[in-house]
């Protein structure tokens, strides 16, 4: 694992902004490094729409807005003084996704911290940032949480969790 | 030309009696308007509309308008007939608010899945002429799981002795009926007390309603989870205990159990999990089970495997 080599999970919150904002505090002026920032797709289900048409334009919209943070947090990044060719954006999409995609590695959508750790393994970063928003207990029980999972399941990397 | 209420009724139920003879409905998109005496033509087999389903809860009755109580005409029984009502809702679980969809397609798949498995409620999903996706289901004959239970006039104790063992025995086949459901991608999504039903005669327990569904993307299955824990809860305490019914039990007595509040459900903090401290005859393992629900836990159950495999050794020690 590459220690110089950081990967940035996003998912378009203000959470993933202040993890974009540290790295950013943290990495101005420090030399060589590789940034990446990543987005996992996770799209509605289809069973909460009426109709494909209905189910795709949602899945389009998110997937718009999701493209458009990477964008956006590219350009926080090299605002920062973080020199461009150092900045990677990536995007998984989700395997049963109904818009057309990319072959290679999707997301099942069982665990996107999952597939966040998996992308760092598969490309040797050493370390795995991402954003909480802080959860009680209950709500980890019932919802989940990805940071938690990824904290948990995380090995071989540092992971900085950003609150 | 389509034939008439009353055509329909002289064809097929001569001799039944007649109340109000409505319109036929093909299409069933305006489910407001379908009432008792309107026929519901289906692939080619006519329901008689009875009534709207109601839902009872603290004594009050809660009309589903969406859900028909019908009579099949070509065989004479009754069925429930759930129309198409797209719904989009939160959903208030103590501190915890779920945004939950209705959804027709998730629970015909559901009722695919599980056709002749006695675990599950039973029925068909066909579309009317405009494409709504109507689930025909056959009807239980039998009570509430909960009301059941609470229906036996016996102290806690003969009832933990001589009704437990069974009951939760029936409790781990109905959470594998769930896990079945996990397996394969599909969950419950509405696993409360009125939705697990004890069917008269055969005496198996019957899970029934399966049309909600959330989006919990790192935790897909935790709200089934969850509330199976809770109807656990309710069937080894026969009951759920406040602080004030507790309060009541011991009245001023020093003696009486010193309750924090970890003892309680994680998510309703009203509902003693720790049961031990009341009923201390309940085995260690078991109470463990429960206690993974409690406030006071660090561990949580993360798939129902891990669940059935701690609950299933419990039978042993109620034997």
């Amino acid at each position: 694992m590459d220690a110089h080599k950081i990967l940035i999970a996003v998912d378009g919150s203000e959470n993933s902004r202040r993890s974009i904002d540290y790295v950013s505090d943290i990495l101005r002026g420090c030399g060589q490094y590789t940034i990446k920032l990543l987005s996992v797709e996770h799209l509605p289900d289809r069973d909460f729409f009426a109709d494909d048409a209905a189910w795709k334009k949602a899945c389009a919209q998110k997937r718009e807005t999701l493209l458009s943070f990477l964008s956006d947090g590219k350009q926080m990044l090299t605002e920062q003084g973080i020199s461009e060719n150092m900045i990677h954006t990536d995007y998984i999409e989700n395997c049963h996704s109904p818009l057309p995609g990319e072959p290679g590695y999707c997301s099942r959508g069982t665990s996107i911290a999952l597939d966040i750790l998996h992308k760092a393994k598969e490309e040797g970063f050493g370390t795995v940032v991402i954003g909480r928003r802080g959860v009680s207990k209950a709500e980890e029980f019932v919802f989940g949480s990805v940071s938690n999972r990824i904290i948990h399941s995380g090995s071989n990397c540092t992971i900085w969790v950003v609150q | 030309m389509s034939e008439s209420v009353r055509q329909i009724l002289d064809r097929l139920q001569p001799d039944a009696y007649r109340g109000r003879l409505g319109k036929v409905y093909t299409d069933t998109s305006d489910f407001m308007r379908i009432t008792g005496g309107d026929v519901i033509a289906l692939d080619q087999q006519h329901y008689l509309v009875l009534r709207d389903e109601v839902e009872r809860s603290y004594g009050i009755e809660d009309p589903k308008y969406w859900v028909k109580r019908c009579r099949h005409l070509e065989s004479g029984e009754r069925r429930l007939l759930k129309l198409v009502f797209h719904e989009k809702f939160t959903l208030q679980m103590g501190e915890l608010k779920i945004l939950c969809y209705r959804s027709p397609r998730k629970e015909a798949r559901i009722l695919d899945l599980v056709r002749k498995d006695s675990r599950f409620m039973q029925g068909f999903s066909a579309e009317d002429e405009k494409g709504n996706n109507i689930r025909v289901l056959d009807i239980i004959k039998g009570k509430r799981l909960d009301n059941w239970i609470y229906a036996l006039d016996v102290d806690h104790k003969t009832y933990f002795q001589a009704y437990l063992p069974e009951i939760l025995q029936k409790f781990i086949v109905s959470c594998q009926a769930i896990q079945y459901l996990h397996a394969r991608g599909e969950k419950h999504g509405d696993i409360r007390r009125d939705h697990l039903w004890v069917e008269h005669g055969s005496g198996d327990y019957v899970w029934i309603d399966f049309d909600y569904t959330f989006d919990f993307h790192e935790n897909p299955f935790g709200l089934d989870i969850f509330g199976l824990g809770g109807l656990l809860l309710y069937i080894v305490g026969k009951g759920f205990y406040s602080p004030k019914e507790i309060d009541h039990m011991y009245g001023s007595d020093k003696d009486g159990p010193h309750i924090k509040q970890e003892d309680f459900l994680l998510v309703f903090k009203n509902r003693l999990t720790n049961l031990q401290k009341i009923f201390p005859y309940i085995p260690e393992n078991l109470n463990r089970v429960l206690m993974h629900f409690s406030s006071g836990t660090r561990v949580y159950y993360e798939s129902l495997d891990e669940f059935i495999h701690e609950l299933r050794p419990c039978l042993k020690n109620l034997a």
